[in-house]
Parts: structure tokens; C-alpha cells; sequence
């Protein structure tokens, strides 16, 4: 098995503490448990945004700590659970957020594409401020994604969608992902949508440190 | 000209007379702040009498210390009612307040005295009332600018954090809110910049004038205290930001307040 993350001993603020996990190259983990397990937090721990109080986690074999946490984390993308779009159309949030990250604009065929993939087939002209809960969370993803990242990190990316769009989403996303050589974790409490669509699956459990 | 009319006491304690009409239309619209009222008028008069009697034996034994000493007070206090007004934030963006307001002020001051008026930085009837005016407004500026950039700060998180987590750097992050928090700082004085001498004489002139000084003087030194006073306001808000922002996140690129 091709290990691309894996957690040892990992310990957060002595309230969580996670078993050992293995993250395989280029395929679909999805992570379940019930609230206040860590998911989301675990995620933000691999994309250093949060830090570890004992343990250790590694990329492609090295301690993370040791890594520049910018460049991990334009390899490591996560997409957390609140969305953030800027006030003005689609066009306007892909430019935006490019612009952050100092790369030249995407084209508008690459913009749709990736959006279409995401289930967001709008005009690049809707305005953000008008569209509902779901439309924005796929919009964000499909701006992600579109930064090819190496490990795509979703936290509840369908709580907003309906069991047919959140299927579609998965198919399209899952496809993408194991053609273009991305490894995708995915938080869910859908337990159907994590049997039909991880290749494997991490159960967490709320455990008491010791 | 005519020097200034000596207010005679009897007749300056009708002044408080005129207070009778703000108590009435408090009581008129219902509003539970006479208790405020008066204790805001007893200690504008206490403060003042003791500054009043601090300033005349200053000014009548001038010595070196005594001028050193009240402006260090002044910027002592300056800097705790921005730091008081602004608690959320971390000790070492506290630490870049103190020392942009001081650092700046003092620098202003030194300026305006020594260089724009030729005085001694010692000579304390100038020192003061010019450090006041300096202090005054750097720190209603600096509490006004680092209002607005930790309210926009904190009223943002989920911007931020989508950003950190697409790998873009906490200065590229941070710096926008600076630029909008000095903005935001430098309008009001920018603002009364625009309207001065139309509607309003400022307070300095007026005092000049009132004590006998020639318009012309009390102008020159009315424009030179506006422009000082930008100055120092852009300066402060400037070094209390840019200072403060790095103090805001740590060698993992986590960003806290």
C-alpha cells in the first residue's frame, strides 16, 4: 500500500487523541464518526492550520512539522465546512482567489469546467450573494479544485445537497480525483455515501485520553 | 489689540446655569443619565482646576523634569486608553501600540517645537499644550484604527481561514485589513481637514485669538498643529498595524488575534 499520510500517537490539547491512520495514495478516504471525534480537526492538522499537542504526522514520509506550511498547504487543500465567496459573481471569486495565490487567471472554459464537475453548471456572471447554501459550497469546492492540489481534503462537502446531487457530486469528484492523481479525504455523516464511494474508511471514535 | 477680559468668578459660575437646560431636556426625553451628567461636570472641573494649578507652578518654576514628566504622563495615559479600549489583542501587538504612539508623538513634538516654532523641547508652555493636542489625537486615532481592524478581523475569520487553507501567506492575508483599518483611521481627520475655518474656528485658534494673538499667528500655528496632527495619526495607526499584524501569527503560518 502507497501511504501518502499517516498519524502516529497524535494527541490534540489532551481532549482528542487518534488512533494510528493510514492515508493511501490517490484514493478515496472517507473519514466517519459521530461530532466532536476530531474529524474536522484532523484535517486541520494535517494542513497545519491547527497544531498537534504530542505525536506525529508525515507527507510522503516526512514529519510535516519540518515542512514550509504554505507549500503544504497549496498541496494539501482542504475545503472546510464554512464556505467563504466574495461579494460578486463566479468569474469575480475565481479571479479573487487566484489573485491570492499570485497565479495568472484561469480561463473561462477551465472556470466551467471545473465548476460543471463540481455539479455547478451556472453562468460566470451569477452573482454569489444570490445563490443558496448548496450552490455556494459547490462553487468553493470547484474553485479548490481547481488549484490541483495533491490531497483534496473535503469537510461535509454535500450537507447542503440533496441524495442525487451529492451522488453526482461524489461520481464526478471521485473520477477526477483518481484520474489526475489526487488523493481525496472526505468527511461524512452520510454512511451510505461512504459505502458506495470510499475506497477506504477511517471510523473515529470519541476516546478519552490518556 | 485688547488682551483677553479676566472672567471674574461670580460671573463664570453662571456658566453652570446653562446646565439646567440640558438636565431639563434630559428629564423632557426620559433619559436616566443625570447621575452622568453631573458627575461628568464635577470631574471636567476638578481635572482642570488641578491641571490649571499643575500648569501655573510649571510654568512659573520651569525646570527640565517637570516637562518630561507631564508629557510622560500624557503619553502613559494616551497609550492605556487605546490598550484598554482594545483588550482582544495579544501582549506583543500591545507592545507595538506603546511604541508606535509614543516613538511618533514624541517625534512630532520635537519637531513642531524645536524646528516649526524654534522653542527649547523644555520650555514647557509650548511643550504641553502641543503634546496634548499631538497625544489627544494619535490616540483617538490609534483606537479608532485598531477598532476597525480587529472588528473587521474577527467579523472575517471564515475569510481567513479559507485562505489559509488554499496555501496563501498570512501577510498577503492580513495587510488588506491594515490598509482599510489606516484608512478608515485617517478619514476624521482628514474630514475636519475639509471644514475647517468655514463652519468651525478650531480650538487652538480660538484660544489664541481670545488671548490677544493676532489672526495671522493663531492661523500659522492652527495649520502647522492640522498637519502635525495627520501626521502623527497616519504614523501611529501606521507603526501600531504594520508592527502589530506580524505579532499575529507564528512561524506555522497560524493566524490568531
Amino acid at each position: 500500500m502507497d501511504i501518502i499520510l499517516s498519524v502516529n500517537n497524535l494527541n490534540f490539547k489532551d481532549i482528542i487523541s487518534y488512533p494510528k491512520i493510514e492515508i493511501e495514495r490517490n484514493k478515496a478516504t472517507f473519514i466517519c464518526g459521530q461530532s466532536g471525534c476530531g474529524k474536522s480537526t484532523l484535517l486541520k492538522l494535517f494542513n497545519v492550520t491547527a497544531s498537534s499537542t504530542k505525536g506525529e504526522i508525515t507527507y510522503n514520509g516526512n514529519l510535516i512539522d519540518s515542512l514550509d506550511s504554505i507549500e503544504l498547504r497549496k498541496e494539501i487543500t482542504l475545503v472546510s465546512q464554512t464556505v467563504f465567496l466574495f461579494d460578486g459573481t463566479i468569474e469575480d471569486n475565481f479571479n479573487q482567489y487566484y489573485m491570492y495565490r499570485s497565479l495568472p487567471a484561469l480561463s473561462a472554459k477551465d472556470m466551467k469546467k471545473y465548476l460543471s464537475l463540481c455539479c455547478a453548471d451556472f453562468d460566470l456572471e451569477t452573482k454569489c450573494e444570490t445563490m443558496s447554501g448548496g450552490e455556494r459550497q459547490r462553487v468553493f469546492v470547484a474553485i479548490c479544485l481547481s488549484f490541483m492540489p495533491k490531497v483534496l481534503m473535503l469537510d461535509e462537502p454535500t450537507s447542503a445537497l440533496d441524495e442525487s446531487t451529492a451522488k453526482r457530486f461524489f461520481t464526478n469528484i471521485k473520477y477526477y480525483c483518481s484520474d489526475n492523481n489526487i488523493t481525496l479525504i472526505v468527511i461524512s455523516h452520510d454512511k451510505g455515501l461512504a459505502n458506495v464511494f470510499a475506497d477506504n474508511i477511517v471510523k473515529l471514535e470519541k476516546r478519552l485520553s490518556i | 489689540m485688547k488682551d483677553i477680559v479676566e472672567i471674574q468668578i461670580w460671573q463664570f459660575a453662571l456658566v453652570y446655569l446653562l446646565l439646567i437646560i440640558v438636565l431639563a431636556v434630559m428629564k423632557k426625553c426620559k433619559i436616566n443619565q443625570t447621575k452622568l451628567l453631573a458627575v461628568a461636570s464635577v470631574r471636567m472641573t476638578l481635572q482642570l482646576v488641578i491641571a490649571g494649578l499643575i500648569l501655573t507652578y510649571i510654568f512659573e518654576n520651569p525646570h527640565p523634569l517637570f516637562t518630561v514628566v507631564y508629557v510622560a504622563c500624557m503619553t502613559t495615559f494616551a497609550i492605556h486608553r487605546v490598550i484598554s479600549k482594545n483588550k482582544e489583542i495579544n501582549t506583543k501587538f500591545k507592545i507595538a501600540i506603546a511604541v508606535s504612539l509614543s516613538v511618533s508623538g514624541l517625534c512630532i513634538v520635537v519637531f513642531f517645537v524645536c524646528v516649526v516654532v524654534g522653542e527649547s523641547i523644555f520650555n514647557p508652555q509650548y511643550v504641553i499644550p502641543i503634546s496634548g493636542m499631538i497625544m489627544g489625537n494619535a490616540m483617538n486615532g490609534t483606537t479608532l484604527g485598531v477598532k476597525t481592524f480587529r472588528e473587521s478581523f474577527s467579523g472575517q475569520r471564515s475569510k481567513i481561514d479559507a485562505l489559509l487553507n488554499i496555501g496563501v501567506t498570512p501577510q498577503k492575508i492580513l495587510l488588506p485589513f491594515v490598509n482599510q483599518a489606516l484608512e478608515m483611521a485617517l478619514l476624521p481627520t482628514l474630514n475636519s481637514m475639509i471644514g475647517m475655518g468655514i463652519v468651525s474656528l478650531p480650538g487652538m485658534m480660538t484660544g489664541q485669538m481670545l488671548s490677544g494673538t493676532l489672526p495671522k499667528t493663531a492661523i500659522l500655528y492652527q495649520i502647522a498643529i492640522m498637519i502635525a496632527v495627520c501626521t502623527v495619526v497616519c504614523l501611529s495607526v501606521f507603526g501600531s498595524l504594520y508592527l502589530g499584524y506580524k505579532t499575529m501569527y507564528n512561524e506555522k503560518n497560524q493566524i490568531q488575534l
